[in-house]
C-alpha cells in the first residue's frame, strides 16, 4: 500500500495504490499525517489504483474525515472501483464523503 | 471440496489468509466481485481473532477451514482464545449517522453479518468457532472453457 502525496493547484492529493488492509493500516496511518496536518484544506484522495479495503482502512479514512469537519476542510474521493466502492455502501461510508 | 489453513495470530499471517482465500476462489471459478468479498469477509473475521482473542504477545494459532458442498461455500474459522460471541456481543452499527457521530470501530461483523448469508457461532470443546455461510449462484462462477 502506497500513498503519495502532492500539490495540485492550491488542493492537497493523495494517491492511494494498493491494498488498505490490516496490514497496511499502521503505515498508513502515519503516511497520512501530512494530511491530517492539513485537515483545514480541500484534500482530494485518488482511489484509482486502491484495489482493496477493510474496516481497517474505513477506519482511518474516517478519522481523516473527522479532522476536516473539525477543522473546516473537506474530502474529495474519486475514482473509486467497483468493488471498493461496495465496502463504502454497504458500511454506510458512501454518504459521509464526496465521490466524484 | 475441503482446504484448511493454519494462521499464527499475527498481522503479518494475513498475507497467507489472502493467497488462501484467492487460490481457493480460482479453484472454485468465483467471479471477481464475490472473491473480493469473501476476502474481505475473511480478512474481518481473522483479524478479530489477531487483535482480540489472546493476550498481547502470545502466540497461538488459529484454523480457517473452507468447505463447498453443492451451491454453498462454508467457512469455519476457530480459535482457542477467551470465549467471546462477535454474532451476539458485536455493537450495532449505525449507519447513517453523521460523520461526527460514527464511532471509529466496530465495523469488522457488520461487514461480515452484511455480506454472508448466514453467520453463526458456538464455544465447543474449548474453541470459539465462527461459521460464516454464503451461496453460490450459477452467475458466481465464471465460465470456463478448454482450449486445445
Amino acid at each position: 500500500m502506497t500513498l503519495t502525496i502532492a500539490e495540485d493547484n492550491g488542493t492537497l492529493t493523495g494517491a492511494l495504490a494498493g491494498r488498505l488492509d490490516t496490514a497496511a493500516a499502521a503505515q498508513f496511518a502515519k503516511d497520512m499525517q501530512p494530511l491530517i496536518d492539513n485537515a483545514h484544506r480541500h484534500i482530494l484522495l485518488d482511489c484509482e489504483r486502491l484495489t482493496f479495503i477493510s474496516s481497517s482502512g474505513l477506519r482511518l479514512l474516517l478519522t481523516l474525515r473527522k479532522e476536516t469537519q473539525s477543522k473546516g476542510g473537506d474530502i474529495t474521493i474519486k475514482n473509486v472501483p467497483a468493488e471498493v466502492k461496495q465496502v463504502f455502501t454497504i458500511t454506510g461510508f458512501y454518504t459521509l464523503f464526496h465521490f466524484v | 471440496m475441503e482446504r484448511q489453513l493454519t494462521l499464527y495470530n499475527r498481522v503479518e499471517e494475513l498475507s497467507r489468509l489472502t493467497e488462501f482465500v484467492e487460490q481457493l476462489c480460482d479453484e472454485l471459478s468465483l467471479d471477481a466481485v464475490l472473491s473480493f468479498n469473501l476476502n474481505l469477509v475473511l480478512e474481518e473475521a481473522v483479524t478479530n481473532v489477531v487483535n482480540y482473542a489472546y493476550p498481547p504477545g502470545e502466540e497461538h494459532t488459529l484454523t480457517l477451514k473452507a468447505q463447498a458442498e453443492g451451491d454453498m461455500l462454508t467457512f469455519i474459522l476457530r480459535d482457542q482464545g477467551k470465549p467471546f460471541d462477535p454474532v451476539a456481543q458485536a455493537p450495532d452499527v449505525d449507519t447513517t449517522l453523521p460523520a461526527s457521530e460514527r464511532p471509529i470501530g466496530g465495523l469488522g461483523i457488520y461487514i461480515i453479518k452484511q455480506i454472508m448469508d448466514e453467520v453463526s457461532y458456538q464455544y465447543l470443546d474449548g474453541s470459539n468457532e465462527l461459521t460464516m455461510k454464503k451461496k453460490i449462484s450459477q452467475q458466481q462462477q465464471t465460465e470456463t472453457t478448454d482450449t486445445e
